[in-house]
């Protein structure tokens, strides 16, 4: 299954998740995945519901779109961190601003992935060069952080987990799963971002980048649930 | 019914006779009359609205609303056409259909809000990245801005492709008395939407991942609408010497023009392209081989005398009247062609 992935890659985690999630709900028939594209475009031959692959940021824009006809159906807007937080930002705060039925799920990694591991406005500056070194000069207040930046609006949910180890990952189950309760349940903006590995760009083993996550970029980034409604 | 209507409002209402289901836009003159009536009128009509926070998001709404298998609609103008083009480009590649109204405006980059008819090049020769044509209708009265919505949203569905219907802002804000039509529902159950499945998934992607004869369903689907859905007017161009081709607020005057030289014993006559991509070279057909072929057009850079060289083959003699925004008169017309 997602064959197409590098090894370690947390999308395979992240869609095996919401493909759990969708079976135990039983509603596989009325899904749609609005994909963006790079990395996530991927799994577009491959995830078992209708698909659409969106323009570079603009998944929740067509999501909204296509939700707006057809509110019974289950619109999930799955998106990594540069399309969701670099040049679809403004999608991302309007949607907020508006608490739009919209159940996202963000795959942040700090990197552009697709293209070879360039920095997005997410990255920690924490990588294999100074990993081991004094941190305390890198700047984190540049990091982009979702919960500082959407909970001035009125959102029904957001959390953020890691894709390291079985406690993280369960977890991170729990919290889509409570997403999706809520989204099913009273809709809104709903949002998780799951902290994911790119061994092939942080040009590390996967257990190095694991270890950096739960080491060092979950100092940057908290996990936890920020909004429950 | 008829009513007292300018070409904006007589878009709108042309639009829910086919029956628009989605509105998205952004305000931007000389289109905004457009944006205005749905917002006052979506509740009313049955039609979802949203006030889009920009031409980008507008446009990316209308995909995922006629991915949902509604007939989507977004009016713009000038810049903001441009910043549509990437998502037009995803929906000619992903065979999703929409409409998109492009109120023409004068000049490149900003500009101003006169008349133009700038935009030709980009409507017909793509406009966004790869491989494709949007096909590209012109109106010269509100009888046309009435009926042109059904007959875009006809073509977009047929060939699932983005369909762009165009005027300058003379015809947006001229006001005639027209014919209302019926207003019609259209239900959004249709056979490209994308509504879950329990096996083997539908995809909405590029054409180039899913489809292994990409190159020959490309080829087939533009060949159909060269063949198929080339639309133009012609008036008295059977025997005539002077050959006007003109669009929109030019068409009109060129028709006075027409006349009047008549009256003065200079056959003349006029061609309309309706459809500006796909060209109607057919319409050419039937001239006499020394015609003189006259566009009237406002651009400075001959954008529709291009396309009449070229599908002609070159073999006539061309002129051009052209201005940026200003209109030509019937007088400017008639001197002209009395010189050649």
């Amino acid at each position: 299954m997602y064959d197409m992935l590098c090894k370690g890659c947390g999308h395979r985690t992240a869609m095996s998740i919401i493909d759990r999630i969708i079976k135990e709900y039983g509603i596989k028939e009325k899904t749609i995945v609005f994909l963006d594209v790079a990395c996530c475009s991927l799994l577009m031959d491959d995830i078992e519901y209708d698909d659409v692959m969106c323009p570079h940021g603009r998944v929740l824009d067509v999501s909204r779109g296509y939700k707006m006809l057809r509110k019974d159906k289950v619109v999930i807007s799955y998106m990594g961190d540069g399309a969701a937080y670099a040049i679809g930002i403004e999608e991302m705060i309007h949607s907020a601003r508006e608490n739009f039925d919209i159940f996202a799920i963000v795959i942040n990694n700090g990197l552009y992935s697709m293209t070879g591991g360039q920095f997005a406005p997410t990255f920690t500056g924490i990588d294999r060069k100074n990993i081991d070194s004094d941190k305390s000069e890198l700047n984190f207040d540049k990091v982009l952080k979702i919960e500082n930046l959407l909970k001035s609006f009125n959102i029904n949910y957001l959390a953020r987990c890691a894709l390291t180890d079985k406690e993280n990952i369960d977890f991170s189950y729990e919290c889509i799963k409570k997403q999706m309760d809520i989204y099913m349940r009273k809709g809104g903006f709903c949002l998780t971002e799951l902290i994911s590995p790119c061994p092939t760009n942080y040009k590390m083993t996967i257990k190095e980048n694991i270890d950096l996550i739960d080491e060092n970029i979950k100092q940057v980034y908290k996990i936890g649930e920020f909004i429950v409604k | 019914m008829k009513k007292i209507l300018n070409g904006n409002e007589a878009f709108a209402m042309g639009a829910l006779s086919a029956g628009v289901n989605f509105f998205a836009g952004y305000p931007i003159t000389p289109s905004t009359d457009v944006y205005e009536f749905f917002m006052k009128e979506h509740d009313k009509y049955g039609v979802k609205f949203i006030s889009a926070t920009s031409e980008i998001s507008a446009i990316n709404l209308c995909f995922g609303a006629s991915v949902a298998g509604g007939r989507a609609l977004t009016a713009t103008s000038g810049c903001g056409f441009s910043l549509m083009q990437e998502a037009i480009s995803y929906m000619a590649s992903d065979f999703v259909p929409c409409v998109i109204l492009n109120v023409m405006r004068e000049g490149a980059g900003l500009g101003d809000i006169n008349r133009s008819q700038g935009d030709i090049f980009q409507m017909t020769k793509g406009g966004g990245n790869g491989d494709y044509h949007s096909i590209v209708l012109s109106c010269s009265s509100v009888r046309d801005c009435i009926d042109m919505p059904e007959i875009a949203f006809m073509l977009a569905e047929k060939y699932r492709t983005p369909v762009i219907v165009t005027y300058d802002s003379d015809i947006a804000h001229i006001k005639e008395n027209v014919e209302i039509k019926e207003i019609k529902t259209h239900n959004i159950d249709s056979n490209f939407a994308l509504v879950g499945s329990k096996d083997n998934p539908k995809r909405i992607q590029n054409i180039y991942y899913h489809d292994k004869n990409y190159d020959e369903t490309l080829k087939n689907k533009y060949e159909m609408i060269e063949k198929n859905e080339m639309r133009y007017r012609s008036y008295k161009t059977d025997d005539a010497d002077i050959v006007f081709v003109a669009i929109s607020i030019c068409e009109r005057i060129c028709m006075e023009a027409v006349n009047v030289l008549r009256s003065m014993g200079i056959k003349a006559g006029i061609i309309t392209p309706i459809t500006l991509y796909p060209f109607p070279k057919v319409a050419f057909n039937n001239l006499k081989e020394d015609t003189k072929i006259v566009v009237v057009e406002l651009n400075i850079l001959k954008q529709l005398r291009m396309d009449v060289e070229y599908f002609t083959k070159f073999k006539y003699k061309y002129y051009s009247i052209n201005h940026m925004s200003k209109c030509p008169t019937v007088k400017e017309i008639v001197e002209y062609v009395k010189e050649i």
